[in-house]
């Protein structure tokens, strides 16, 4: 048996384990004990999240559509018909006609080629993926007050803050690892702040937590800023060396007290005030946070609060303090880092720069868009207005995991022309015309850059299964049929290139990533990586940090007579987004075999249903039927449903409001009515 | 019983070596910093070191993955083909912790009811043991009568005296591994016993962690309701890393998979975890529905369950992988302490 040392396909923790490989099958696991992060300890998907590799069901070939049906193809056949698809839909409507969306779960050469084939081969900027529905709102937040939209500090320097502050994060169920951090830090004497309208695992170790209703987070915080004002207990001294804009985030919250606050969120005042002492107080305070504030369309506000909370308590740039976006996907950090967004290149530089987009003209030898492009979110209502012709996507799912799916099917089935690469038939996969059969992550090399900003090694264990091909040759074998060569022999030859062009991974190589992970900035050949980040200044230009003062809105559908529950979706540990992976591994789907609803004790008496009966939940864009889970973890009047099964699809029933900046969905917020059946 | 005998250290990969072409050898090897049992065909074997594999060898007669058959059904008629592994291996520097694990597991596998895959694989795997010299970081063996020096359940026993390996046998077919090299070995010296012995009170000595086992036994039949249970679970993220590393964990569960593609099905076995809530789901009901009855399964499996219908072999070999790999920093020896 092989044991090969790889990086988990799941989530942004980034752990490593080995894979042990038999007879060409992955058959066992192994956990990394020397590994900074995981430290010899694994999560149940990466024990035993990796029978879907073997799945019968796997694409082992290409498919053509023929009417409704699905016929095998070859390479050549398929290559050939989208090549002539797409340069005939380019010609006839233009190349911002045709969109592709990349994907978090692919590598970052995957990432990287992809938007190069989007830009430098179909001429677009139209290049997009899921970040945009999970973190586009930390991208633009902490880019405007920091400088730079990642993870300011480190996993491991989690273990040894002062205080923690928890909001919109199940720590417990969607980032392990981090969790043990946190356990390890209560342990040492930490206190723990929870801000969520559930009640999560770390309740139970929580020093306060905070239950406020959902979509009230800037107001909550807010009414903290405005105690920690009032109470005199601002880090003066980091507030006038490294900030700007300090007198106008006063005066923005100098109405927030924490009696406002309290009526808007629901929170106690006293908890509010605890809250804020303990935070502000703290020797080093880290943020931690998800989709909890992200998923909202006051999501950029939400992350601008949490930098403001940092800043005006001097918790940035020092070890174990900061502001911790959980990035989600295992790779979503690094498909950002690719420039598989519509408005940058790789490494965050703007399409519009003239000096930028020449340097990459240059590299990439062709004339480049410099038109940003449209947003996955965008791009939906592009293909019903008939705007968007042809989708190639790559690794997503958006049927399951965009917003309003009735809204969705409708603009996909709108399109001249659909490409999907995955590993399964998805739900999105079976709209296609051609359907591409890419691998998983056991079957090719890479890397992976975790919400840490640590790029890793992806390593092969097994062979590609059938005929299918690592995503990377699939891309540069369908860029020579359009006539652009793309010649690599090896994903280390593509880092190599993305080095070249993008500063903050310069110093990053396949040989270099032998000895282990590099976090970002990485400068140059000896630089060892960057634990955190804004130590002597912020990122930002100038070199401060900026405080913006925050008015509070409200979610864009709130309950009222027709529909008078909130919904929040979210996610369980065991399954994994569109659950295309995990429904086929038997250990996830004994777990949660089928979706279901958390009703509060009081409602579910109030509608008549008990624990584990059927509920039908209708939104204005649609109605699931499901089981009903009667907890008393969740708030009167707000339920949850998890989006990970199709057939009881959250989806269905969320709206696609959007911020208004970074366009994510506000999956986190919308109104429903429960009913009985 | 046969007498001790004595290898030079710098000879052992050559008596290794020569097992190969009728065994496949595992040894302990190391990779940047992690320790794992590997091929030798492969690994360049790690013969110094303190520690432990944090997957134990119990995966060689229990595998994480296995496919037990195959069968397709050709014109009506079912056609089954078994896959019982039957290659030789040997596999060389398990501890005393993870000899006691075998002892377990061959006591649930090979008692009224016969596994015959478990069997297959057992029958023809050879046990060297290497005796610890230091406790390891989180192992508390001692306490448990398993370690730190195994007194049965091994083919050969290697004890680290410095430059040389002191070497017990312990069965016929370790006796056979000398005679193929026994140019090897010599006899080992009243000095080189006396000095194993010395080795081994300086282990027992120098553990850090210990559990009461007398007090833990009295205390099984009134700890059922104690609050300890809920508290000592709050962390706990059903991850099952506590059964999977645990040498004496054997809990599995079966699955067909079905190929329409090829029309064939596969049996599979799988490691299990009674930590999960699949694990005692059933029709209507869990019947461990909390975080904290699981935790209670496990402790009393090991420590009254299995000896109870095992002849007194405790489920827990003190080996301290449980600790390690708890994401949720849940430490069993915090929870025995607390069974008064």
């Amino acid at each position: 048996m092989k044991k090969i040392l790889t990086t988990c396909e799941f989530c942004g923790c980034g752990c490593n384990f080995y894979l042990g490989a038999e007879d060409d099958k992955v058959v066992a696991v192994y956990p990394c004990t020397s590994h900074p992060v995981s430290q010899g300890k694994v999560c149940i998907k990466g024990w035993m999240g990796h029978e879907y590799i073997h799945s019968p069901e796997r694409l082992k070939t290409p498919l053509i559509r023929q009417g409704d049906k699905f016929s095998e193809a070859s390479w050549n056949e398929a290559y050939k018909l989208i090549a002539d698809k797409l340069r005939q839909i380019k010609k006839q409507y233009g190349s911002d006609s045709i969109a592709v969306f990349a994907s978090a779960k692919c590598t970052n050469e995957e990432n990287y080629l992809l938007q190069k084939f989007t830009r430098a081969v179909i001429g677009t900027n139209n290049v997009d993926h899921c970040a945009r529905l999970c973190h586009s709102s930390t991208v633009i937040g902490l880019s405007q007050t920091f400088g730079s939209g990642a993870m300011t500090n480190s996993i491991p320097e989690i273990g040894n803050a002062d205080v923690i502050f928890v909001i919109g994060s199940n720590t417990s169920e969607q980032h392990p690892l981090v969790a043990n951090y946190i356990v390890k830090a209560v342990r040492r004497g930490a206190r723990l702040i929870i801000a969520d309208p559930r009640q999560i695992q770390l309740t139970k170790l929580a020093t306060i937590h905070l239950s406020h209703r959902v979509g009230t987070d800037v107001a909550l915080i807010n009414g903290i800023l405005n105690v920690i004002i009032a109470e005199n207990l601002v880090d003066k001294e980091f507030v006038s060396s490294r900030t700007e804009g300090f007198e106008e985030l006063k005066q923005g919250v100098a109405g927030f007290t924490p009696q406002k606050a309290s009526q808007i969120t629901g929170v106690p005042t006293e908890k509010i005030i605890e809250a804020a002492r303990i935070y502000a107080t703290g020797k080093s305070s880290s943020i931690i946070y998800a989709m909890g504030i992200t998923q909202h369309t006051t999501g950029v506000d939400n992350v601008m609060s949490c930098a403001n909370l940092a800043m005006l308590t001097g918790n940035v740039g020092k070890e174990s303090t900061g502001v911790n976006p959980l990035r989600g996907q295992n790779n979503v950090q690094g498909a950002c880092d690719m420039g598989a967004l519509p408005n940058v290149f790789p490494g965050y530089q703007a399409v519009t720069n003239n000096e930028l987009r020449q340097k990459f003209e240059k590299a990439w030898g062709v004339e480049l868009p410099s038109q940003p492009g449209i947003t996955v979110t965008g791009a939906m209502n592009r293909m019903i207005d008939g705007d968007l012709k042809a989708l190639y996507i790559m690794g997503e799912n958006p049927m399951i995991s965009d917003p309003d799916m009735n809204h969705t099917e409708k603009a996909l089935k709108r399109l001249e022309f659909l490409v999907v690469q995955d590993i399964f038939l998805t739900e999105t996969a079976r709209l296609a015309n051609v359907v591409l059969p890419g691998v998983s992550f056991a079957e090719k090399d890479g890397t992976f850059t975790s919400t840490e900003r640590k790029v890793q090694r992806v390593r092969k264990a097994i062979e590609p299964i059938g005929q299918s091909k690592p995503d990377w040759k699939i891309i540069t074998e369908l860029s020579s049929y359009l006539g652009y060569k793309m010649d690599y022999s090896s994903p280390s030859e593509v880092m190599n290139e993305i080095a070249k062009l993008t500063l903050s991974y310069s110093g990053i190589s396949y040989n270099r990533l032998e000895s282990g992970g590099l976090s970002w900035p990485c400068p140059s050949p000896d630089h060892p990586g960057t634990p955190y980040l804004h130590k002597e200044k912020f990122t930002r230009a100038g070199g401060r940090g900026k405080f913006f003062a925050i008015p509070y809105r409200p979610p864009a559908e709130l309950p009222d007579d027709d529909y008078p529950f909130t919904l929040t979706t979210g996610r369980v540990g065991f399954h994994w987004h569109t659950a295309t992976m995990t429904r086929k591994d038997w250990a996830m789907d004994r777990e949660y075999p089928r979706g279901f609803v958390e009703i509060n004790p009081q409602d579910a008496a109030r509608i008549g249903v008990r624990n584990g009966a059927m509920v039908k939940v209708t939104s204005r864009r649609g109605d699931i039927s499901l089981q009903a889970k009667v907890v008393d973890t969740i708030q009167e009047g707000l339920v949850f449903i998890p989006f990970h099964f199709a057939e009881a699809a959250a989806n269905k029933l969320t709206p696609a409001n959007l911020d208004p900046v970074a366009k994510i969905p506000e999956y986190k917020v919308c109104a429903v009515k429960l009913e009985k059946g | 019983m046969s007498e001790m005998k004595i290898v030079n250290k710098a000879k052992l990969i050559e008596f290794l070596e020569n097992l190969t072409p009728d065994f496949e050898v595992i040894v302990p090897w190391r990779e940047n910093g992690n320790l794992l049992f590997g091929s030798l065909a492969y690994a360049k074997p790690e013969i110094d070191f303190i520690d432990r594999p944090l997957v134990p060898p119990k995966e060689y007669l229990l595998p994480q993955r296995e496919e037990l058959f195959t069968f397709t059904t050709k014109g009506g008629e079912i056609e089954v083909e078994a896959h019982l592994n039957k290659e030789r291996r040997a596999i060389w520097g398990i501890r005393p912790c993870d000899l006691y694990g075998i002892k377990t597991l061959d006591s649930i596998f090979l008692s009224s009811y016969i596994d015959t895959y478990y069997q297959a694989r057992r029958e023809n795997t050879i046990l060297m043991g290497l005796n610890c010299n230091e406790p390891c970081g989180m192992g508390f063996c001692s306490s448990m009568g398993s370690g730190p020096f195994a007194t049965d359940s091994f083919d050969l026993l290697f004890t680290d005296l410095g430059n040389r390996f002191l070497v017990e046998i312990g069965s016929k077919a370790g006796e056979d591994l000398i005679e193929r090299k026994a140019n090897l070995f010599t006899t080992a010296s009243d000095e080189d016993k006396g000095r194993s012995n010395e080795l081994e009170k300086q282990c027992k000595q120098a553990f850090q962690r210990s559990v009461n086992l007398d007090m833990v036994k009295a205390a099984l039949s009134k700890a059922w309701d104690d609050a300890l249970w809920a508290e000592e679970s709050k962390s706990c993220i059903l991850c099952g890393g506590c059964n999977f590393i645990c040498p004496t964990c054997h809990c599995f569960n079966i699955e067909d998979i079905a190929d329409k593609y090829v029309q064939a099905s596969t049996r599979v076995r799988y490691w299990d975890s009674c930590q999960l809530g699949g694990f005692t789901q059933m029709a209507a009901e869990n019947t461990r529905k909390t975080q904290a009855e699981r935790l209670r399964q496990r402790i009393y499996h090991k420590f009254s369950y299995i000896p109870a219908n095992y002849n007194g072999v405790i489920g827990c070999t003190g080996c301290g992988r449980c600790i390690e790999v708890c994401p949720g920093e849940i430490d069993i020896t915090n929870i025995l302490g607390r069974m008064k």
